[in-house]
């Protein structure tokens, strides 16, 4: 894509997604634009100067060129502005992997493991990874939320108008399906047309439930320093496809060694946002089989 | 409470509108015969019309401008069994009168007619059909806005470009016709001095993007360069060359063809507002050092965000449409605005 041609008026240039032209082409209504949300996906704030003149902060900022528009529904609007009313806020909450409570990354490789079939859960040799073979097994994904701060202890309590109270969780719909921590399957709330399945977690309890561990023990156990806010937990389990032929990690994956044993793998990112507080977290993960 | 999304009120912030946008479309005549040797003209084996590319037509990059055929009606003096591809020729006529003129109350396919006035008058019984593509028409030609310039007389081999017949469809704009199956239609002139029931040398249909010439228009010689009918009268080249041939007559007679087409744009703008305490912070990554806002020093300094992109989104958040600023906006609490996007359909 080209940068926009800055040396004038500020236009815009507007253009269908790839998913919504096929909502328009399905032609049941489904094509029904509700609501829309300001993105900053070409801004760099470590470009803001605060030493600066007040009149040149942003200068660097203001003067960034902008691409044009992708007409591929995820490459977009990746970082959302955000309405809080107040403006007094110092701190914004964050997400954070929690590799202690849940799967940890395996370092090696920076990703998250996900077996595929029985001989690859069995054959492990390493502790953290998602057994995508049997759900009921293995640990759990656990995204925590909340201020990333030793500058407000644990104890205060996350002001309520930044809690997360949805989450949702993308993921390619080919490699694998999200199920809860009990292993029930989620319901996916939509797959566009690159196959990636979008879920929605709410404060239920299930998937999404109070972080009340208000305790500082210096990130033996929580990844956030500050206030505490939600934490998402959930389960993924690897594909039909996966778990019984080797034809996706054929096209799509290479192969990798753990210790003595050769693994086909795919890589693959799941991101998890925030829908109240627009915050995201992109997850890598790998699909593994014995190979 | 924090929030990335806003709603949009359907009868406040949604718009629909419809515009028409106009091109001029100039085709000289040197691309038409002369430029690309005929590489760009395609015969068919049937023979019916002939099509015309503005550059090799072999080459990907060719696009189709027009096509050319001709024919006369059944009951024209020129049909007859003796004339080359007579049957073809009235089926031309034929097909063509079906889609533009249309039927009488008999069923009858009517012929075309000089005045437009279908029951009477003066009919057209012998044409040169241009179709336009409608790559190059759009949604319709803009009234009052052909012209076409010809050679008439002497020999095509030698056509004489210095005395040029202007054809257009004079006084169009207020005053065409409404009688056809297929849109609206105009008469067309050879003077914008004279235009009367009687003077019209064709019809020009808008939506169709179809110009029928009478064959009447041009007097004395004509004919395909090489020809055997080169030094021929109109009528003969009608009966006796094919119509390939009739076509390349013509093609070589033009001087310039120009017009405007119309694209009618049907529009939905979304008027996106920022209010003064919408969208002041962001959740980029490089928005945070650890969870510490970067362009705040302390807690009584204003929110800052820059606006890129607006998003599009359904109920269901799944992305449908964007848009993108050239520039970078500034966003604090001190400013609001609205951005209009513009769907176009």
């Amino acid at each position: 894509m080209g940068f926009l041609d800055n040396s004038g008026d500020i236009i815009l240039d507007a253009v269908l997604t790839d998913s919504g032209r096929e909502r328009l082409a399905r032609g049941d209504g489904s094509f029904k634009v509700m609501k829309f949300a300001l993105g900053d996906d070409e801004i760099n704030y470590t470009n803001y100067n605060k030493a600066a003149a007040s009149t040149s902060k942003d200068l660097e900022i203001l003067q960034t060129p902008v691409l044009e528009a992708f007409t591929n529904n995820t490459s977009l609007m990746k970082s959302k502005l955000i309405t809080i009313t107040r403006t007094d806020l110092l701190y914004l909450p964050v997400i954070k992997l929690n590799g202690n409570l849940g799967v940890a990354k395996y370092t090696t490789e920076d990703v998250v493991l996900v077996t595929s079939d029985e001989t690859t859960t069995n054959g492990m040799t390493i502790g953290d990874y998602l057994n995508g073979y049997d759900i009921l097994g293995g640990k759990n994904l656990r995204a925590d939320q909340g201020l990333d701060t030793n500058a407000t202890p644990p104890t205060i309590q996350l002001s309520s108008d930044l809690v997360e109270t949805q989450y949702i969780v993308e993921m390619d719909n080919r490699l694998g399906a999200i199920y809860s921590p009990d292993g029930t399957p989620s319901s996916v709330s939509f797959i566009d047309d690159d196959s990636v399945a979008s879920y929605f977690f709410s404060r239920d309890g299930v998937y999404v439930r109070d972080n009340q561990d208000t305790t500082d023990d210096g990130g033996t156990q929580q990844v956030i320093q500050g206030p505490r806010g939600t934490y998402l937990d959930f389960k993924i389990r690897a594909s039909q496809n996966l778990r019984s032929s080797t034809y996706l990690f054929d096209l799509l994956g290479s192969t990798f060694v753990i210790g003595s044993t050769t693994y086909k793998y795919i890589d693959t990112n799941i991101r998890i946002s925030g829908a109240t507080t627009g915050y995201s977290l992109s997850v890598p993960v790998r699909f593994i089989k014995q190979n | 409470m924090a929030v990335t999304f806003k709603n949009l009120v359907s009868d406040r912030d949604v718009a629909n509108t419809r515009t028409l946008l106009n091109e001029a479309i100039p085709i000289t005549g040197s691309v038409v015969s002369g430029t690309y040797s005929d590489n760009n003209i395609k015969n068919y084996a049937h023979g019916m019309f002939q099509s015309v590319y503005d550059y090799p037509y072999l080459s990907s990059s060719a696009n189709h401008i027009f096509d050319l055929t001709v024919g006369y009606s059944a009951d024209s003096s020129l049909s007859s069994s003796a004339a080359s591809q007579n049957s073809k020729k009235i089926n031309i006529y034929s097909q063509m009168a079906q889609v533009l003129v249309g039927y009488d109350s008999d069923g009858n396919i009517r012929d075309f007619d000089r005045d437009g006035s279908l029951a009477s008058g003066d009919k057209l019984k012998e044409c040169v059909f241009i179709n336009l593509a409608r790559l190059l028409t759009k949604d319709e030609i803009q009234k009052g806005s052909f012209i076409l310039s010809v050679a008439t007389g002497a020999a095509p081999t030698a056509p004489d470009f210095s005395s040029l017949l202007t054809i257009s469809d004079y006084r169009a704009t207020t005053s065409y016709k409404t009688n056809s199956p297929a849109g609206d239609y105009a008469l067309l002139y050879t003077s914008s001095a004279t235009p009367n029931s009687t003077s019209g040398v064709g019809l020009l249909y808008y939506q169709a993007g179809i110009a029928v010439l009478t064959a009447s228009v041009f007097d004395g010689s004509f004919g395909a360069p090489g020809a055997t009918y080169d030094t021929s009268s109109i009528d003969t080249v009608l009966t006796g060359a094919q119509i390939s041939s009739s076509c390349d007559g013509f093609r070589n007679r033009m001087n310039d063809l120009a017009f405007n087409n119309t694209t009618e744009l049907n529009s939905t703008i979304y008027f996106c507002r920022a209010n003064t305490s919408d969208f002041n912070y962001s959740s980029n990554p490089t928005y945070l050092s650890g969870s510490k806002i970067r362009v705040k020093e302390q807690e009584t300094d204003s929110p800052i965000s820059y606006v890129t992109t607006v998003g599009l989104y359904s109920a269901d958040n799944e992305l449908l449409a964007v848009a993108k600023l050239s520039e970078p906006l500034k966003k604090d609490p001190s400013n609001e605005f609205t951005l209009r996007v513009r769907l176009d359909y």
